[in-house]
């Protein structure tokens, strides 16, 4: 296999092969703790300046702020707690005479030139096994297509739930006893099973999880920072969880005993409809393992549009989990597994407090209401030990990603991509509280091209009131504003400017992404890759 | 043998050399911060200074009416302290409560009032808060206004943490002999840090101490925990250290009450530029007050107060309006000010719209939409032959 492209002078050649993040040591582990345990100090110091009463503003603002922001933190305390339990499961050779399926699932819409890719690749994996394609396309091409490529077509109309719907019934119609759930956009590699199989001879294991890993990440902005959010998660995060028997199955990639399936009535269903399947077999009592090879390689959403229904499908999903299955389940989880799942439950809660981030300094400049009175100067230096430390563990920890060469780095774009989806998460966020389904946008595998969709429209508009805004504040303190007025305002006033360009930054970066993707390359991300 | 003999030199001089290099580096970062701020906060400190004096700058180039054009005057004042200790005319100023985010309220009285303030009062007291601090923002709009600051300095002493000054004893017990702890150096980190904030005002600005050292019923620093002898050390300790810190640009008001002795009090003439005293009349709204004239507060104590041979600055200057005419009250107050107590060069206007001070009741000093009071205060002024 081959990628002849080669986009942006990186070494695509080698997306190709087998990778997997390092072993870890002891000293490792050990270097861990002390900067976890730096860290936890820094953040104790900056709390202890935080909650001083006199650095209340406005009361209520207050709280709502120290809400918003402690939230964070409190989430990067638990990151670095998750990071002390790292653990890479030893390699165990597959037993022969396993009897294996494929399921890879196709829908109308979807291109058939990718699933020519996945169904070759998928002949030439190793070990044997039965490849099925669960179509409900009603094409005859793809049928034609399986046929080809060895695979059993099983066509499969009307079913509830996109993919979890077609693997239920295919369950029924099949005997093998482990599932290995494959994306239709991501292309294995022959050695795929070798490096799953062999954990399930212990009776416990109810699914084994690899790494997913992509080849499309230098298309576009959007395509890198999307893949860089994943790097840290299925690298060092991951294998966190997995030491903690937390690790959770991620849809694709993912190889499932049959038996503890069928012992949870099933895959489950839902926009988030791998995070359900996993958190049912832990509360099963089934154990999981979380291998970090790359074995295969897929597709992130190339345009801003794309990632974001893709975004804003999840995070209704898993608020959906957290408010309808975690409460079920709770009690038959572990403590670490109540922690870890509440924690992921809660990750896109980021949308909520990103809009109070937003909304602050725009309060302030139309009203002058403040919730904190706290000197620029000392946020600074209670603040900064924690930003190095948590820049210091998200670099340390990234000796463990799958592929060091290609996935290191400060992630910036992931992280503007993150920030710039505040308004995706927060609609997600609504919807799951009225309980209401994600309305229907259209989308493709490939690129849509296309500019101002619902995602990129808040951002348009923050970015005009932050400007006009930023403008008008101006204009007043140079024409208007009493001289009785102006020095006293002016630290607070550039205070609040600074704290409102970062997430003015985060939008424009967002707008950025989007506008890439109207000069997209129409070609497939695909058409270049040889099996 | 011979190998390791020349090894040994160099390594005892690269050892030297990073020595040498590390204290070089100590020294440095540590002349980076003042006494007592880190070399970062200072840092800090230093460029939003900058900044925030260039916006201003920037923003007030192309504005005409200013109010330091009305003050043009008073130039000469601003770095000329023997001008200062011996004004030409007597100077008005003014205290308002509501200038927590601006000075908006100054200049509505000044409107009612037809001037504009040569003084501008603050208050300001000790302690670790970061409004505790040498009040930079407000002193530099006081200037940009083309006023000159006035501060009434309050060592309350409760206020300091033990990380800022460590060895500090409980706060309850900080007030018994407080002044002697101030004279014994014990607050200097604070003092010396407020100083070089002064100094780095570069115009003339009052610093009003420990105000009304002598009445045993308001202030901790007050006769009831501290003797006249260690106040006297106090003021003259705080003086020295700004004599030392290079601070040539405060002007020193020494202010007692006058209903109490104060004689003892005084720290001498090389350490008082002026005498203040506060002049407020209460009316009739507590039992132990009466309405007062002028005369009785302020006249029957001048020959007292001007015995010292220093001019008088009336730091606080007001009545309320309960028991009396408050409009013929400061009529015959300012009425031939000049000419009846010659040695009062400055009076400051007490307005505060919310005074919970003094009594149980929210006490109400706003005279500027009182026409009756406006209208006599500018006859009055206008009488004056200065």
């Amino acid at each position: 296999m081959s990628n002849q492209s080669s986009h942006r002078g990186k070494k695509s050649k080698d997306l190709w092969r087998f990778k997997e993040a390092k072993d870890v040591t002891a000293l490792e582990r050990f270097i861990l703790l002390i900067f976890v345990i730096t860290g936890i100090i820094c953040i104790l110091r900056f709390a202890n300046w935080w909650f001083i009463k006199d650095n209340i503003g406005n009361v209520q603002l207050y709280i709502l702020f120290s809400l918003a922001f402690w939230y964070s933190i409190f989430r990067l305390i638990l990151i670095w707690i998750n990071y002390l339990g790292i653990k890479k499961p030893p390699h165990k050779d597959a037993l022969p005479g396993l009897s294996v399926a494929i399921f890879t699932t196709s829908s109308p819409g979807e291109p058939l030139a990718m699933f020519e890719k996945t169904l070759a690749a998928c002949a030439k994996i190793t070990y044997p096994h039965t490849t099925y394609l669960l179509d409900d396309t009603q094409k005859p091409e793809f049928k034609e297509c399986a046929e080809r490529n060895g695979a059993v077509w099983l066509e499969l109309v009307g079913l509830p739930g996109a993919k979890a719907g077609k693997i239920n019934a295919a369950l029924e119609l099949t005997k093998e006893d482990f599932i290995l759930v494959l994306d239709p956009d991501h292309i294995p590699f022959p050695e795929f099973l070798d490096h799953t199989l062999g954990y399930f001879d212990d009776e416990q294991i109810g699914y084994v999880q690899v790494s997913q890993a992509y080849y499309n990440q230098y298309r576009s902005f959007t395509a890198t920072g999307a893949a860089e959010q994943t790097y840290n998660f299925y690298g060092p995060t991951q294998m966190s969880l997995f030491g903690y028997g937390c690790n959770v199955a991620i849809g694709a990639n993912c190889t499932f005993r049959r038996k503890a399936l069928l012992s949870i009535g099933g895959h489950g269903i839902g926009l988030a409809e791998d995070l359900v399947t996993s958190i049912r077999l832990h509360a099963a009592g089934w154990k999981s393992i979380y291998n970090p090879v790359v074995v295969s390689r897929g597709l992130v959403p190339e345009d801003f549009g794309s990632f974001c229904k893709q975004q804003l499908k999840w995070s209704r999903g898993v608020f959906e989990i957290t408010f309808a299955e975690l409460p079920r389940l709770f009690r038959n989880l572990t403590g670490w597994q109540r922690l870890s799942y509440s924690t992921i439950g809660t990750y896109y809660l980021v949308g909520l407090t990103q809009l109070i981030f937003t909304l602050i300094p725009f309060l302030f400049f139309f009203t002058g209401i403040l919730p904190a009175r706290m000197e620029f100067a000392d946020f600074i230096i209670y603040g900064m030990p924690v930003v190095i430390c948590g820049v210091a563990i998200y670099l340390y920890v990234q000796r463990w990603v799958c592929d060091p060469q290609t996935e290191k780095g400060l992630h910036w774009r992931g992280m503007v991509l993150k920030f710039a989806c505040w308004p995706v998460f927060f609609i997600g966020f609504l919807l799951a509280l009225v309980n209401a389904e994600v309305p229907y946008i259209p989308t493709a595998k490939k690129a849509a091209i296309g500019f101002v969709s619902p995602f990129v429209r808040p951002l348009l508009i923050h970015i005009i009131s932050f400007i006009i805004t930023i403008i008008g504040v101006l204009i007043y303190r140079k024409y208007y504003m009493p001289e009785s007025q102006l020095a006293m305002s002016a630290e607070k006033t550039w205070g609040m400017i600074g704290f409102a360009s970062l997430a003015f930054i985060m939008s424009v970066g967002g707008v950025y992404a989007a506008l890439e993707a109207r000069k997209m390359k129409v070609e497939d991300p695909w058409d270049s890759v040889k099996i | 043998m011979q190998s390791k003999n020349r090894k040994v030199p160099f390594r005892v001089i690269s050892a030297l050399l990073a020595i040498l290099i590390a204290t070089f580096l100590v020294f440095a970062l540590s002349s980076g911060g003042d006494s007592s701020k880190g070399p970062i906060e200072n840092a800090m400190a230093n460029i939003g200074e900058f900044f925030n004096n260039m916006e201003l700058k920037l923003n007030m180039r192309s504005r005409t009416n200013k109010r330091e054009n009305k003050l043009t005057w008073l130039k000469p004042y601003f770095k000329d302290k023997n001008l200062v200790n011996h004004p030409g005319k007597v100077l008005l100023g003014v205290y308002d409560n509501e200038t927590k985010e601006n000075f908006e309220s100054i200049v509505n009285l000044e409107d009612s009032l037809h001037t504009a303030f040569p003084l501008i009062h603050i208050f300001c007291a000790w302690g670790s808060k970061p409004e505790e601090k040498f009040p930079t923002t407000q002193v530099r709009n006081i200037i940009e206004l083309g006023s000159i600051p006035v501060i009434t300095w309050e060592p309350w002493l409760t206020d300091f943490t033990v990380n800022d000054i460590p060895g500090l004893r409980k706060a309850e017990l900080r007030d018994k002999n407080g002044m002697k702890d101030v004279a014994d150096g014990v607050y200097d980190t604070y003092i010396k840090q407020w100083a070089q904030s002064a100094k780095k005002v570069k115009r003339i600005m009052f610093l009003r101490f420990g105000h009304e050292m002598n009445d045993f019923f308001r202030y901790p620093w007050g006769p009831q925990n501290n003797s006249p002898k260690d106040f006297i050390m106090a003021w003259r300790h705080v003086h020295d250290l700004f004599v030392k810190e290079g601070v040539n640009n405060v002007v020193w008001i020494w202010s007692p009450h006058p209903a109490y002795e104060f004689k003892t009090f005084y720290p001498g003439d090389a350490y008082v530029d002026y005498v203040g005293v506060g002049v407020l009349n209460y009316g009739t709204i507590a039992p132990w007050s009466k309405w007062w004239s002028f005369k009785e507060i302020f006249g029957n104590h001048y020959e007292l107060l001007a015995s010292f041979k220093k001019p008088i600055l009336i730091t606080e200057f007001g009545s309320l309006i309960v028991g009396g005419n408050r409009a013929a009250w400061y009529a015959d107050a300012l009425d031939s000010l000049p000419q009846k107590y010659p040695m009062v060069k400055a009076i400051i206007f007490f307005h505060f719209s919310k005074d919970n001070t003094t009594t149980q009741q929210v006490l109400n000093w706003y005279i500027k939409d009182d026409r009756e009071v406006t209208g006599a205060i500018i006859k009055a002024i206008n009488g004056w032959k200065q």
